[in-house]
Formats: C-alpha cells, structure tokens, sequence
C-alpha cells in the first residue's frame, strides 16, 4: 500500500469518508468503515488498527450521551470511517513522497514546500515550548493559581515563542532565496513517484464514485 | 507573494499548532489554534492568513482528521482579522480584546452547523461535555450544540487577539516594519 502513488493514497482516503456520509445509513456506513478499518488494519495493529480504534472510541461514547442509539450508529460509522481512513494516510503517505508527487504534477514547488516546512517546524517549536516552560520555571514562574495568574503565565510562555519564530523567517526566506524556491518557476524532482495507468483510472472512478453517489442519493 | 511572506506561512502555521504546548503547562482549556492565523493576517494580509488557516487545518488534520471541516471557520477567522488589522484594532488590549470576544461568537456561529450536521456536536471531549450540560439544562439540539461551541470559542479568541497584540507590540519596530501590514495593525502608520 505504501508503493501506492501519493495522490492514490489521498483519494482513497478522502473518498471512503465522502461516501460514508453520502450512502443511506447504517449499511452505507458500515461497509465504508469495515473497509477503512481493514486499511488501518493491513498496517498492524500498534500502527494502525489501535490508533484508530482509540481516537474513534471517544467520539462513539460522547454520541451515546447526545444522541440516540440509531443516531448514535449513523454518526458513529460516520465519524470513524473518518478517523481510520486518515490513520491510514499517516501512516503510509510519506511527506517527502506527497511533495516529489505534487512537484512532479506540476504543483508550484512553494505549495509543497509549505506542508514540508510546516510538518518538520510543529516538533521544533514544541520542543521549544517545552524548554522555555522550564527556562521558565527556573525563574519563578508559577503555572499555578486563579485564571489572571495563569493568563499571565501563559503570556510568559508563548511571547518568547512567537517571537523567537518570527524571527526566524528571515533566516528561511534567504535559505529559500539560496536555494532558488521563487514563485512560478517550475523544479524537476529526482525520483518522481511512479504513476501507472491503473492507479490514474482507480483515482478517476474514486473521484467520480462520490458525486454519483450523490445524485443518487438526491434523485 | 514575496519569499517572506512565503517563509512566515508554515512559521505561524507551525505556533497555532505549538502553543498547545504553553497551554497545557498552564492548564486552561484554550485552544489558540488560529492565533498564527491572526498572527500572519495582522503582519502579511488576508491572503497570507488564510493560506495560513488553511495550511493549519491541514496539517492538524493529520493529527486528528475531525479538524479538516472546520477549515471554513479557519477562513473567517483570518477574514475578520483584515478588518481589525485594517482598523487598527491591535493597539492595545482595550481595541483587541472586546474585537476577539465578537469573533468568538461569530467563530462559534460558523462551527455551530459544522460541528451539529458533521459530528452530532462530538467534535472533541471539553465541546461535547459543553454541549450535554446545554441539553440538560433544556435547550435544543441545535441550541446546545451552539452552547458548547460558544462556552470553547467565546474566551478562546479573546485571549488569542489578547496574545496576538502582545506580540505584534513586542515585536521591534524594524522587524515589523518588514511585514506589509503589521504597523497599520497596531495603530502606527
């Protein structure tokens, strides 16, 4: 699955969740979700299968407090078709895979930068967060008391961060200007990822799968 | 768009997404997931902030896909930003926070038909515990859905346009002025 073309692996996931809205509930959602589920579960089950299982869990017990029973398996199939289907991508969609494919389908190289960049700067900055809150703490912070203390302490924390990241663009605007990232020019990737016929047409039928659906639904 | 204001995209993308981590040391329940929006709308303009916004939805979504809808709300955020930016709103607590109070409860107008139609108004733990205390206090489905979103957004914002001007008043006049609007933002130029 992972040999899959990037943009396989996206439809795939983006249509199993459109047509578990769209087909009549619950068979409709059933049979979407026991294909999303089987997916996760052709990744493992620490990878794959538990991740889902646990992130759906939670949405199936607030249902149950808000809704009826049949409500409740409607939505519930719904909601973890979902949750399954973009575990799945997580788990075998490799960013720098997703962002040779796009520059390859002639993506600007400034699009796939900016889910590359994002992706490897949300760690950094959390870690940063992190020694910052200790930093911090050695100072006297306290975290601790009524919401005003708090707020202020909060202040104390994210200020230092959105300020050190802001800096931090220029140094990324001349590393992007070093490297030639200027809007509009087009990059030719190294190892494109492999594109066969089958998969276009699979993505195609996926595609046309959903509005299909739809106005069947309608009619 | 310049190379900048490119590079300031995934930058505030990547705080709306890390600053999670300031507010769990500090456990309030605030989400300040659209502060980069702000952020990148009162420096760089309305397209800057929503390819932000939307950049953000994205990548959250991976963590939790339930966030990939609420994208629309995202948009509006950064929408409403221009406007304060353009005012001139961002000069000081007093302008800023009851303009963040106001896009709390048009954030949670927006989220309300999302979060009902979507997910049955389960979107996540704190939402859907709101959302059930509104039910047994007698309001509709619709109503309660729109009491759990407006109890998470209503502080939520405030202190995100409260953080946002804190910042854009830390930050020092030179490097401000690099951005194309962060000074109007602020009441300066």
């Amino acid at each position: 699955m992972t040999r899959l073309h990037p943009f396989t692996l996206l439809t795939i996931a983006g249509a199993l969740p459109a047509l578990a809205w769209i087909l009549p509930a619950p068979s409709g959602g059933l049979a979407m979700a026991t294909l999303a589920l089987g997916l996760t579960a052709s990744r493992g089950l620490r990878p794959g299968l538990w991740p889902a299982v646990l992130t759906a869990a939670p949405f199936w017990l607030f249902l149950l407090l808000l809704h009826d029973v049949p409500t409740t398996i409607a939505i519930g199939l719904r909601i973890t078709t979902m949750v399954a289907s973009f575990v799945w991508l997580v788990a075998a969609l490799e960013p720098a895979r997703l962002v040779e494919a796009m520059v390859a389908a002639g993506w600007s190289a400034s699009v796939a930068y900016l889910f590359a960049a994002t992706l490897t700067a949300v760690p950094m900055l959390k870690a940063r967060a992190q020694r910052i809150a200790e930093a911090q703490r050695c100072r006297g912070l306290s975290p601790r008391g009524g919401i005003a203390s708090r707020l202020r302490a909060l202040r104390a924390l994210a200020l230092p961060l959105v300020l050190s990241a802001l800096h931090e663009v220029d140094e990324r605007a001349l590393a992007l200007e070093t490297r030639g990232l200027r809007p509009g020019i087009r990059r030719t990737t190294l190892a494109p990822p492999h594109d066969p016929v089958v998969e276009r047409t699979a993505r195609w039928v996926l595609l046309l799968a959903c509005p299909a659906a739809l106005i069947w639904r309608l009619l | 768009m310049s190379i900048r204001l490119l590079a300031l995209i995934p930058v505030a993308a990547a705080i709306s997404l890390a600053l999670s981590a300031a507010v769990d040391a500090v456990a309030l329940p605030l989400f300040l997931d659209t502060t980069g929006t702000i952020l990148a709308t009162a420096l760089a303009g309305p397209a800057v902030g929503i390819a932000t916004g939307v950049v953000t939805s994205a990548v959250n979504t991976l963590r939790n896909p339930t966030f990939w809808p609420f994208v629309v709300v995202q948009v509006i955020v950064a929408l409403y930003a221009w406007g304060a930016a353009r005012a001139g709103l961002f000069r000081s607590f007093r302008t800023a926070v009851p303009v963040g109070l106001a896009l709390g409860v048009i954030a949670a107008v927006t989220s309300t038909p999302i979060s009902y139609l979507v997910f049955g108004c389960t979107t996540t733990g704190g939402i859907a515990l709101t959302t059930a205390l509104g039910k047994a206090l007698g309001l509709s489905p619709l109503g309660a859905c729109f009491f759990g979103s407006f109890v998470s957004d209503f502080g939520d914002k405030a202190v995100t346009f409260a953080l946002v001007t804190s910042v854009l008043h830390a930050l020092p006049r030179r490097t401000a002025a690099r951005f194309p609007w962060a000074l109007r933002a602020i009441g300066v130029a």
